[in-house]
């Protein structure tokens, strides 16, 4: 019997710990824009992407700003969601579709760099 | 991505085109009487008939073999082709998009292109007139299908080892594309060949039909 007992708080230990590991969520994004969210949204820190020497500070770098199509520099957009200028599917206002906005910011960077996650399944990770 | 998608996908595109080009080469070199009987009309005929599930009548007498076999063919292409991830980076690439799969239909088919290449594993193992006819490359060729479904299946569900899994799936897919044109798998484009000869000379010569 008291094997059993041992055994029993052991797994209900892993059990809760499991718990307490994911209660530390990684913050995510979740654009509801996307209706019906085909994978986990996105793994991104904000703030530490904020604080890395590459963007130091540059808002505009994600948050930019267009007037006829041509980027406007210096100015940024961070009061606007993505979602606000690029819509679903691509139209005459705005090639670039939402998802491609995301993915093209975000992959061109890291892979230009060299750092950050590339492949699906680094920032869509499963729940 | 990477410049090995475009050339393995270039490799197995020009690889059956110069391959279907020889094919045609030597039959006007050295089997001209074929050019003789072979029409249009019996070849696509005889085509269309094979590709009707259960109409011919060989494929109605080994009904499970066929039934796998068919239905294996025709996930090979659309599952790739419908996959939501794939259409992704192909939108993002060049900017076109069409309809994606369920992505649980994709993954419960996936599983089942994976039992039917476990099934002709089996097959080849296990009846003896096929077993007699198979090579070990048989095997390997198996091998080199399973491969990318497995790595696919394993990377959606991120299971394990994630990264590798990936990039396995990568390169597998590539190995199978430069390999088509150069294997057993170019019966892509010989298979119809064969079908409008057969087909032509059941119909034109012996007036009856192959199927
Ligand atoms: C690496 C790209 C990137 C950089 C650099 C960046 N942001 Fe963002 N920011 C995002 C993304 C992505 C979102 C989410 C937008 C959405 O959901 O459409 C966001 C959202 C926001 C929001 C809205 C938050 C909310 O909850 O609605 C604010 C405010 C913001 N950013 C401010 C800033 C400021 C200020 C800076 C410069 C110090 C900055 N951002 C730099 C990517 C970036
Ligand atoms: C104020 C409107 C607006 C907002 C907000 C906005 N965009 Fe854009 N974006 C545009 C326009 C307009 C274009 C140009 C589209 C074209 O060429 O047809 C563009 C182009 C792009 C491009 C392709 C060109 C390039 O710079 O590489 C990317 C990627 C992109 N946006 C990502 C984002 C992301 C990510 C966000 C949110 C953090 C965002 N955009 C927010 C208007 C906006
Ligand atoms: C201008 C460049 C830049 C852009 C744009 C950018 N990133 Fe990053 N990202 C980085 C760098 C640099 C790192 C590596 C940070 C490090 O290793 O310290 C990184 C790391 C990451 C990581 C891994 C963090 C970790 O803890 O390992 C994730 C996840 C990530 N980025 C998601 C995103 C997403 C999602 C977007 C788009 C909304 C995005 N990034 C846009 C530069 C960028
Ligand atoms: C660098 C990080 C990153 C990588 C790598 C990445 N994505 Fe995304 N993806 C995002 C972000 C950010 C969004 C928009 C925010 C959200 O909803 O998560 C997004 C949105 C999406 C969406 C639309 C929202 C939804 O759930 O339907 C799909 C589909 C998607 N990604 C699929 C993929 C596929 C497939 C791959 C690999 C081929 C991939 N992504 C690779 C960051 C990434």
């Amino acid at each position: 019997m008291k094997q059993w007992k041992i055994l029993m708080m052991f797994i209900l230990a892993l059990a809760t710990s499991g718990i307490a590991f994911s209660q530390g969520e990684q913050e995510r994004l979740n654009t509801l824009a996307f209706e019906m969210p085909r994978r986990p949204g996105a793994v991104f820190s904000h703030d530490d992407h904020t604080q890395t020497t590459e963007i130091s500070d540059d808002c505009a770098i994600c948050h930019h700003v267009y007037a006829n199509k041509t980027l406007v520099p210096d100015e940024s957009s961070e009061d606007n969601a993505c979602s606000d200028c690029h819509s679903l599917q691509p139209d005459r206002k705005n090639s670039i579709s939402l998802v491609n906005a995301f993915h093209k910011r975000c992959k061109e960077c890291h892979y230009d760099l060299g750092k950050g996650p590339v492949l699906c399944g680094e920032c869509h990770i499963k729940k | 991505m990477g410049p090995m998608v475009w050339i393995s996908a270039l490799i197995c595109i020009f690889g059956l085109l110069v391959k279907f080009i020889l094919i045609i080469k030597e039959v006007y070199e050295k089997e001209r009487y074929l050019l003789s009987y072979i029409t249009v009309r019996h070849s696509l005929r005889s085509i269309i008939a094979w590709l009707i599930p259960f109409y011919p009548r060989s494929t109605r007498m080994r009904p499970v073999y066929y039934g796998i076999s068919y239905l294996f063919h025709v996930l090979l292409f659309l599952l790739p082709v419908f996959l939501m991830s794939h259409i992704v980076l192909i939108n993002e690439s060049f900017n076109l998009s069409w309809p994606a799969m369920n992505d649980t239909a994709a993954d419960i088919l996936t599983i089942g292109v994976i039992f039917a290449l476990v099934f002709f594993v089996l097959r080849r193992r296990f009846i003896p007139d096929v077993r007699f006819l198979t090579s070990f490359m048989d095997y390997i060729l198996i091998l080199m299908v399973l491969l990318p479904f497995v790595t696919g299946f394993l990377a959606y569900h991120q299971v394990i080892l994630y990264k590798w899994i990936v990039i396995a799936h990568v390169l597998s897919g590539e190995v199978l594309l430069i390999v088509i044109p150069f294997s057993r798998f170019s019966h892509m484009i010989t298979a119809p060949l064969t079908r409008a000869y057969t087909g032509s000379e059941f119909g034109n010569i012996r007036h009856a039909r192959d199927w």
